[in-house]
């Protein structure tokens, strides 16, 4: 008779994150902070506590001293399927690891269980199944001509052929919010920050492939990566700017891996080099925005990578700007909702964690809820919507181009 | 010994059949800790790897892939000195502190009592098994009575904080239902080990509030009994239970630089 396998595997999960399972002390605070727990009602299955309980739970059935003994028990496939829906009910904005009083990398721990599952074709969920061939077959997520990346510039803009400087867009401020990249390049240019562009040969980052635990279909996820690093050394930059949080963390943090090697260049978000040219006293600016602005941190920008003080120090100095902060920031941020596929895959959910966040903006009575990552824009204005709040959503860029007096408007055709 | 004398004489337990059972208690911690290695190492050794074809989890496997974790740098920019880790991470537990001084102060009391007791107890095992051999310039006896007043604070300490820890756990609504088996059970052997302590120690010593009008006569079946629990509990069943985390939890801080 031929021996039982375990119903799992240990794909993708690195030993310590097998570790970190036995790790955890159910001490739940992961739970008290978790948003989509929150939003769901307290969904049991969505707490981060739940989650490393029942995947050590497998693992023991897989592989503990009972299935060292007398073979491994079987997981029903139903069980496995619930898991992955929990897995996906998550936006990976990693406040579960910030509380975690073991120290446990929880966002990386959940790409792997989904990465790992999508490997024995359990998930991804719904519509993320999608990314792998749009992004392979088109380089965007949004099924959009690549031809079309720089469609967006305006004539009053002006572009380097070659430049020390890349700004890479990204696909949702390229194709979708192109207020953000007008504001972008105005404010570059305005500042005489000569920059270049990738035009067609940037591609999507790769960000919801990772997040989705899509990373290894196809290979397209180092696909993307290889490229795009090639692309941006192509045009001899030693420094490349982003005002997408998301592209921003893909490529600090994930693109390195992908390829295996440190980048040949210097990643940095937009407000940091503001921030910085403001330090310097190279920003002259022209209007006040006579406006209380809070700020919300962007996980991808904050949590993951650290980088908190550069927007708050940009609003601060813009003329008019009465700066409030809410709550709950910085590390300690309530996530947006949209992010780790949630926004594509459970948009209730992502609806839902907006709406808390939106409040929490009200809460502070200020006029404009800023961010500096389009997702967050898009899915707060959305949780805005919902809640039909008197408050506008912008990006810190947009709110720099206005300061500066630069339209974020497509220039009107005659 | 006479200490280890046993119930009766018809049941009585010997040095030798105590350092047996102490033996078989490492033995069995061993053999979990190796299963639990073992189960670590069936990970991968990086990033969105892949199992070795046909590899079986592998202790080393684990030790190595946790070492370059520990020792490689962050591209997320969190990382702490490894010193920093050590001593505010894991000793003086910062991370619990920050979520709550409370829990940090039952837990902490909890850990440093339940830790300096099981180094006292490793002190005279080691001054008992040495006057066996060697001359020393105190009796064992001696050397009890001289761990008297260092094991009634490290004992009361761990007694504040496992009382704290169960009475959370039984009186405080959001906790009690979010506990398990696997909670209760550690909880639960940590309560009865330092209970049987003091008592065993109280009816030894006769002190009016821990020997419970107990005869002294049975302090040494009541000493017999903590001990071979305490082995039992705070040795063998470590890497089966929830106790694991007093092993796993400092691993894993370590691996992630002390952590977001």
């Amino acid at each position: 008779m031929a021996k039982r396998q375990p119903s799992i595997d240990t794909k993708n999960l690195t030993a310590v994150q097998l570790m970190e399972l036995d790790s955890c002390t159910r001490c739940g605070e992961c739970v008290n902070w978790c948003p989509t727990y929150a939003a769901s009602g307290q969904k049991p299955g969505l707490a981060p506590r739940d989650k490393i309980l029942r995947w050590r739970q497998f693992m023991n059935k897989s592989y503990g001293l009972k299935a060292k003994l007398f073979g491994p028990t079987e997981i029903p496939s139903s069980e496995l399927d619930e898991f992955k829906d929990d897995v996906h009910g998550c936006t990976t904005c990693g406040i579960c690891a910030t509380v975690c009083e073991s120290g446990i990398n929880t966002v990386e721990l959940w790409e792997s269980m989904r990465t790992n599952l999508v490997k024995k074709g359990i998930g991804p969920f719904g519509k993320q199944g999608m990314f792998p061939k749009l992004i392979g077959q088109y380089h965007n997520p949004y099924l959009l001509d690549q031809k079309a990346r720089l469609d967006w510039v305006p004539e009053d803009v002006t572009i380097a052929d070659k430049a020390n400087i890349v700004y890479f867009t990204g696909c949702t401020a390229g194709y979708k919010q192109l207020a953000l990249a007008f504001a972008t390049s105005r404010v570059l240019n305005k500042l005489g920050i000569e920059f270049t562009m990738l035009g067609e040969e940037e591609w999507c980052c790769g960000s919801a492939l990772i997040r989705t635990g899509q990373v290894h279909v196809d290979d397209v996820a180092r696909g993307v990566a290889k490229h795009n690093v090639e692309a941006i050394k192509a045009k001899g930059a030693t420094k490349v700017l982003y005002a997408c949080a998301g592209c921003f963390r893909a490529s600090k943090v994930d693109w390195p891996r992908l390829i295996g090697e440190e980048l040949p260049f210097e990643v940095i978000h937009i407000t940091e080099f503001l921030a910085d040219l403001i330090k310097k006293d190279k920003i002259k600016w022209e209007t006040s925005i006579d406006k209380t602005v809070t700020y919300h941190d962007p996980c991808h920008l904050g949590r993951h990578v650290g980088v908190f003080d550069a927007p708050r120090y940009v609003l601060e100095h813009i003329p008019g700007v009465k700066f409030v902060e809410m709550d709950r920031i910085k590390e300690f941020q309530r996530c947006c909702g949209a992010g780790g596929g949630v926004k594509a895959g459970i948009p209730d959910l992502a609806l839902g964690v907006a709406e808390s966040r939106v409040k929490d903006a009200l809460e502070t009575n200020a006029d404009i809820l800023s961010s500096a990552c389009p997702f967050c824009k898009r899915n707060l204005s959305d949780g805005r919507d919902s809640l039909k709040a008197d408050l506008e959503v912008e990006d810190v860029i947009v709110l720099v181009a206005q300061a500066l007096g630069l339209s974020v408007e497509e220039p009107k055709s005659e | 010994m006479a200490y280890f004398s046993g119930l009766t004489d018809a049941l009585r337990i010997t040095f030798v059949q105590m350092m047996l059972v102490s033996f078989i208690a490492m033995v069995i911690f061993a053999y979990g800790m190796i299963i639990n290695f073992q189960k670590w190492g069936a990970g991968v050794t990086g990033y969105a790897l892949e199992p070795e074809a046909g590899s079986k989890g592998s202790a080393i496997r684990f030790l190595k892939t946790w070492w370059n974790q520990v020792v490689e740098e962050s591209h997320h920019g969190h990382g702490k000195p490894i010193l920093e880790v050590l001593v505010l991470d894991i000793v003086l537990q910062r991370r619990i502190l920050k979520r709550s001084p409370f829990r940090w102060f039952m837990h902490f009391t909890l850990v440093a009592g339940w830790m300096s007791l099981f180094a006292l107890s490793g002190m005279m095992f080691t001054v008992e098994m040495a006057e066996r051999v060697v001359e020393l310039p105190f009796t064992a006896a001696q050397f009890r009575e001289f761990l008297q007043v260092p094991n009634d604070i490290f004992g009361y300490l761990l007694l504040i904080g496992v009382t704290i820890a169960l009475v959370r756990r039984l009186f405080v609504k959001d906790v009690r239902e979010a506990s398990i088996m696997y909670d209760w059970v550690l909880l639960g052997t940590v309560f009865i080990v330092t209970i049987t302590g003091f008592l065993s120690d109280g009816i030894r010593t006769g002190d009016i509030g821990w020997s419970l009008g107990l005869d002294p006569s049975i302090a040494p079946p009541a000493a017999l009994f903590h001990s071979v629990i305490s082995l039992l509990f705070c040795i063998a069943f470590i890497p089966y239970s929830k106790y694991i985390h007093v092993i796993a939890t400092p691993l894993a801080i370590l691996a992630n630089k002390g952590g977001e």
